[in-house]
């Protein structure tokens, strides 16, 4: 098992290798290049993310529905347990492999021109490097110990370009929260992995979860309270990295990063990195917990959605739709449609990474207008915008792709995986109670939500009238779409949300090619649901379309009441953060300040009542060494001294004196004698 | 008749107002005196009992060495009073203590 | 001359040196103390490089199998009919030290470094310095239970004079306290080592022996002393062979420190100056750890084996306590101590566990940590140095003013929380494969223990991220306006020089382990096997 190489895969092997290392070359590289604004860096970051992509297709092309590619080394030995890395290249991680470099090298040419005037242009292309570097090992790495190293690697450079801007105190408050819950998220896994390696003592991924997995084998199985534990931690994992309730309230903060950021990390990589661990170890999970997924999912999915309705930041829509999407993909991955799950994070990848580049680009342009009219507007603020399809078309084309995408409309990828899961999760619920009819029906509706939160966005940003223009007439509006920087990423990803790209039956999800890579679990014989479904979801949410646009543009309905309580719920975000500020976060930091008050009063203050013990019996003894044993030396010495003063005395000198005692002492001895 | 007994109570009378002399003047000169007068009682001492050895006489023989060398010890005792005078302007003996060192 | 008497009295030679030399020559005795570390260094690098591996060099209970040994009768006093007195100096070590060696000179060129900002009375600074370093060298060498206790004693006295005449506002109360703190435990164990000395016979002599090794074998206790095995002798009314494991590991534990006799440290770490609190923090804890693995469960392991329970117990404590206490400081050094506290608890688990991993762990944890506190105290001496306030609310935005000094700052608070790559994520990782390791394989540990140790990573985040975004980042605002913006100037080339190896050092044992493991794993092997078999 030291080494079992085969020629054919061992190129193969080395060019997933050189994938996953260019990034990290060219964050090396970057971290040694002198100057702040050097765009050498740039060019670097985009050459390495170039070349992988160049390679990842190849990679793809041998892998993809052949025999998977598995090769080792011996990494170091513990006690008697020798641990391996390696690389593991299957249908999904040559897949993810792909997907990865494919979305981040639009965003690596989108971000030359984005942060093209930052003061820190080197560092966002070191960090950018690192993550993709991170997130590239993540997706080939063939042990869970490796997966967890990269894991929160990807946690840790996700953190830095959150933070990228520093000064900022919400970006800086908003990394250390995203941090902290991926925290949390990451000793679930840690504690998963670790009862994993418990069990099995091995952390091969092959091996745990391949063909013939270990975790389905009679001989070795976990013990059941073991195997929850095992799944709450996958679960914590996956809620932090996906942003799934209850650990889904960073992302939304993890917006004060850079845009381009946002579009690469918190769209489309990162947080699919969750689903991607659901998929790795799928065969670990029992049947009650692929039902707790489904309906943490659906919740999810149900409560972003809600959420998004609401919000007012062209950034904070977009990242709790990513979350309501996530929540579909866990979902899925829940009710077994595990191909359709995979799907959607695919297709999911590439329109809201473009909707974000576009959310970029008006954010970008409308920051112009505000420093060269030196306004007091927030550039995120879609209550500001409106009517920009006359200065940006091409944007607009772009994000009415991605919002159809998203939505699920016909002859868009999402359209494709959307309704996979829909239909399954219906098929799902037949088998069930009627309890868990709930789920589909409630995906449902998030659907039509998002329908609607969808047409909101799009239609206050691009149609109707410019409110900025409307608030100030005198400013002059600068807005365009962009270099081809820009509208080349567009161009790209739009491409991608097209159906062809995916399946050439534009209305059949079945046909799709990713499909057939995941023959893990079989799709379902197809029932009456793969009808219906598709029709009446996509007749309501034209419905749902068409009353937002009566709304917003035509303002023939009138707008909703800002004061009720469904709204303010909505618009405070389910009152996640507030619950957690007043029952988590205050308590843990009311329990430190408690342990330092133990710390000092009883702790140390055992220590000094020792020590005042030990000052007072001091001072007793002390005291009687003084007054009671040094006192008898004293008296002894007194009397000592007085018989020698008395004695003394009778030295003085004076011849007269001396006779004088003479004669008492003569005296004294004839009394003696007379007395005796 | 006088008796034996007589010339004791005078000796031991005029020892005691040697001593008394002796203990309480204030001038070297008064305390020789004083000595002569002590030694004088133990003389007298010698001399009366000098009855009980009429064959040597030897009480009296003691006596004459006696007043000899009182006379001498009188004359070296003068001389060093001189000589404290001469080194302490006074011989009151209580001013003179240096013999405690 | 044996190469490990050597490494150990090399400082000691340049002590002498520097003592002897007039005291106009001052300025020079930084740099003889630079390269008394450095000959050390090599010295150490030398050894590890030419340190032989294998299940036949395993070292723990075989006297055979330590390398660089040296044997030389010391004390040998003809007692006539009560036999002879047999005091050896014998050094030797295993994997295990050999390890923490390393560790220590490395730590040791650092606090030579960091000792530039010492100004006054540096002829005695420096010769109390080497010194220190001689036992603490020592103390890692030693197998003789005599010159072991004399080396761990001989560490105190230079420390005691460290700290109370070079350190801080409350110096001497701090100093007074971590020298009654230390006294406190090691005269018991000296009680313990003589009662030891009196049961044990060297099986070739027939003498009375203080060898730790032989200690550790049971045919060689005298059937009837107090401490054999099968005699189950009793001392103030329990087993005796308990009393002096709980001696022995009350004596180790304070210099852990763990909870509950910690409280020396966060006073000794702030008030002491910067190397001192470097060689506190990077060696000192460690010899603590260092005796529990090589004295507690070596010479008792029958013991150590069926109080798994209470050492995890305790190690759990130390991380979640260590940890809140650092959630709740304003003093970056005070919150960097308490995170030793917590960082060691993981040392403690590792070690509970029993495990191959865990101990292994355990040993991870105590070199990581070693580089890893020694960068954390070296890093708040910068700023400490230059503006003599290190209250966490006083400064704000220091990312913007002192860049480099930042990226350091973040690597070290990183690779302490253990992010993955970095020497710290290993050695945390593994005490926990451990811990949850224990409950099914010796039952010595349970399950919520290592949950406990996993909820104590969270927090270390927490704390770590917090000073991060307290002091570094935002937009700068310092409590000392402008006078401390001048102050505060970036990492001068001696501190990037210093600290540039230890992250260094940090990343390559993240990433390659084995450096490590492959040294240790031998050893660790040989002890499991050793305790699990009595």
């Amino acid at each position: 098992m030291e080494n079992f190489l085969q020629a054919i895969d061992t190129l193969t092997t080395r060019f997933a290798l050189a994938i996953v290392v260019l990034p990290l070359l060219a964050f090396v590289i970057n971290a040694c290049l002198h100057g702040r604004r050097n765009k050498l860096a740039g060019w670097v970051s985009t050459f390495a993310i170039v070349t992988s992509c160049v390679l990842s297709i190849f990679v793809f092309s041998k892998v993809w529905n052949q025999h998977q590619v598995h090769q080792q080394i011996l990494w170091f030995t513990i006690g008697d347990i020798k641990l391996y890395a390696g690389v593991l290249l299957n249908n999904l991680s040559a897949l993810m492999l792909l997907l990865v470099s494919f979305i981040a090298l639009p965003v690596h040419i989108y971000s030359t021109a984005y942060m093209k005037h930052d003061a820190h242009y080197k560092r966002y292309f070191t960090y950018l490097s690192l993550f993709c570097f991170s997130m590239l090992a993540l997706v080939v790495v063939d042990s869970l110990a490796l997966f967890y190293v990269f894991w929160e690697l990807v946690g840790f450079s996700s953190y830095l370009l959150i933070g990228f801007w520093f000064t900022r105190d919400k970006a800086v408050l908003a990394n250390k929260k995203a941090f902290i819950m991926n925290r949390v998220g990451d000793v679930g896994l840690l504690t998963a992995i670790i009862i994993i390696y418990t069990s099995f003592h091995t952390f091969d991924i092959d091996q745990l979860f391949g063909a013939n997995a270990l975790v389905k084998s009679t001989a070795l199985h976990l013990p059941d309270g073991w195997q929850y534990l095992a799944f709450g931690g996958i679960f914590l994992a996956v809620a932090a990295k996906s942003a799934q309730f209850p650990l889904h309230t960073w992302l939304p903060d993890a917006m004060e990063g850079p845009t381009s950021v946002s579009a690469l990390i918190h769209a489309a990589t990162m947080v699919a990195a969750g689903v991607f661990l659901l998929g790795r170890v799928y065969p670990l999970f029992n049947e009650q917990e692929l039902n707790i997924l489904a309906v943490i999912g659906c919740l999810t999915a149900f409560m972003a959605a809600t959420i998004a309705l609401s919000q007012n930041d062209l950034k904070r829509i977009l990242a709790y739709s990513t979350i309501s999407q996530l929540g579909f993909m866990v979902m899925g991955m829940g009710v077994g449609a595990y191909s359709s799950s995979l799907f959607h994070l695919i297709t999911h990848a590439f329109f809201k990474c473009m909707l974000f580049l576009v959310a970029g680009i008006v954010i970008h342009e409308l920051q112009h207008i505000k420093q060269a009219n030196n306004l007091d507007i927030d550039a995120q603020n879609i209550r500001i915008m409106g009517g920009l399809r006359k200065q940006m078309p091409f944007t607009f084309i772009a994000c009415l792709i991605g919002g159809m995408a998203l939505i699920g409309l016909p002859f868009t990828s999402g359209f494709l995986s959307k309704d996979g899961i829909l239909v399954q999760a219906f098929d799902w619920a037949d088998k069930k109670d009627w309890v868990f009819k709930f789920i589909p029906v409630v995906a449902l509706i998030t659907s039509w939500l998002t329908a609607f939160y969808v047409a909101r966005l799009l239609f206050k940003v691009f149609l109707g009238e410019n409110n900025l223009l409307k608030l100030n007439p005198s400013v002059k509006l600068t807005i365009s779409d962009g270099g081809w920087q820009y509208k080349f990423p567009l161009l790209f990803l739009g491409i991608c949300c097209l159906f062809p790209f995916f399946s050439l039956n534009p209305i059949s999800s079945e046909h799709a090619w990713l499909l057939k890579g995941f023959s893990f679990v079989a799709i379902s014989p197809t029932t009456i649901y793969h009808v219906v479904i598709p029709i009446v979801l996509n007749v309501i949410s034209l419905l749902v379309v068409y009353w937002a646009y009566l709304v917003y543009v035509k303002r023939a309905l009138s707008s909703f009441s800002h004061g009720n309580f469904l709204f303010k719920f909505s618009y405070h975000e389910w009152y996640i953060d507030r619950f957690y500020d007043r029952f988590i976060i205050t308590p843990v930091m009311a329990l430190a300040k408690v342990v330092k008050w133990f710390d000092i009063t009883i702790i140390d203050g055992f220590v000094h009542l020792l020590e005042r013990i030990g000052i007072v019996c001091a001072k007793i003894v002390e005291w009687i060494d003084r007054y009671i044993i040094d006192g008898i030396v004293h008296l002894i010495a007194a009397i000592a001294m007085s018989i020698g003063n008395f004695a003394r005395s009778f030295q003085n000198g004076k011849v007269q004196y001396y006779l004088f005692s003479m004669l008492v002492i003569i005296l004294a001895i004839f009394l003696f004698k007379i007395l005796i | 008749m006088i008796s034996l007994s007589d010339f004791l109570m005078l000796s031991a009378g005029l020892f005691c107002i040697g001593l008394y002399i002796i203990l309480t003047k204030r001038n070297a000169i008064q305390v020789l005196i004083g000595i002569e007068l002590m030694l004088n009682a133990a003389v007298l001492n010698l001399v009366a009992f000098g009855k009980y050895d009429k064959f040597n006489n030897s009480g009296q023989l003691f006596a004459l060495f006696a007043i000899v060398l009182a006379a001498a010890t009188t004359a070296l005792a003068l001389a060093i009073i001189l000589n404290v005078y001469k080194k302490y302007k006074t011989i009151d003996p209580m001013k003179m203590d240096q013999l405690k060192d | 001359m044996n190469i490990l008497s050597l490494l150990i009295f090399t400082p000691l030679l340049f002590g002498i040196v520097i003592m002897l030399l007039p005291s106009s020559l001052r300025n020079s005795f930084k740099y003889i103390t630079l390269l008394a570390t450095l000959v050390q260094l090599g010295i150490s690098i030398w050894m590890y490089l030419h340190f032989k591996t294998g299940a036949e060099y395993a070292g723990i209970n075989t006297e055979s199998q330590f390398q660089f040994m040296q044997k030389l009768p010391w004390i040998s006093l003809d007692l006539g009919t009560l036999g002879k007195m047999q005091i050896d100096y014998f050094v030797g070590i295993d994997g295990i030290s050999i390890t923490l060696l390393v560790m220590s000179s490395v730590v040791m060129v650092i606090a030579a470094l960091a000792s530039w900002e010492i100004k006054d009375n540096l002829k005695g600074f420096f010769t109390l310095f080497l010194l220190l370093n001689t036992a603490v060298i020592g103390v890692f060498c030693a197998l003789d239970f005599f010159l072991f206790y004399i080396f761990y004693e001989l560490m105190l006295l230079p420390l005691y004079f460290l700290i109370g005449m070079w350190g801080g506002a409350r110096r001497e109360y701090a100093a007074i306290k971590f020298f009654l703190y230390t006294l406190f435990g090691s005269v018991f164990m000296l009680l313990i080592i003589i009662c030891l000395y009196l049961s044990v016979k060297d099986p070739s002599t027939g003498n009375h022996t203080f060898n730790i090794i032989q200690m550790m074998n049971p045919a060689n206790y005298d059937a009837n002393s107090v401490f054999a095995l099968l005699a189950h002798k009793t001392l103030l009314g329990m087993p005796a062979r308990t009393v002096g494991f709980v001696v022995l590991f009350i004596a180790f534990a304070i210099k852990v420190p763990v909870v509950p006799l910690h409280t020396w440290l966060p006073d000794a770490h702030v008030e002491a100056p910067t190397p001192v609190s470097i060689i506190l923090a990077g060696i000192l804890l460690k010899i603590g750890s260092y005796g529990i693995i090589r004295i507690c469960l070596g010479i008792f392991p029958d013991v150590a084996a069926s109080s798994a329970f209470w050492l995890g117990l305790l190690g759990v404590i130390s991380i979640l306590y260590g940890a809140l206490n650092a959630l709740a400081q304003r003093d970056l050094k005070r919150m960097i101590a308490y995170s030793s506290v917590s960082h060691m608890g993981f040392v403690l688990l590792g070690i509970a566990s029993f495990t191959a991993e865990g101990v292994n762990g355990a040993v991870m944890q105590m070199v990581s940590h070693g580089f890893l506190a020694t960068m954390l105290f070296f890093l708040v001496g910068v700023v400490y140095n230059r503006v003599h306030d290190r209250d966490i609310y006083n400064f704000r935005g220091l990312g913007t003013q002192m860049p480099k000094y930042t990226v350091f700052i973040m690597i070290a608070f990183f690779a302490s929380l253990g992010l993955p790559g970095f020497s710290a994520f290993i050695g945390e990782a593994f005490s926990l494969v451990g811990a949850f390791e224990s409950p099914a394989t010796n039952g010595g540990l349970t399950y919520w223990m290592a949950i406990g140790g996993s909820i104590g990573v969270i927090l270390s985040a927490a704390y770590f991220l917090w000073t991060l975004q307290r002091m570094f980042f935002g937009s700068l605002s310092l409590k000392g306006g402008d006078g401390w913006k001048t102050a505060l100037v970036d990492l001068s080339t001696r501190e990037t020089i210093t600290l540039l190896p230890l992250a260094l050092l940090a990343l390559i044992l993240g990433i390659m382990p084995s450096l490590v493991f492959g040294k240790i794993n031998d050893s660790v092997l040989a002890l499991m096997h050793f305790i699990m078999n009595k």
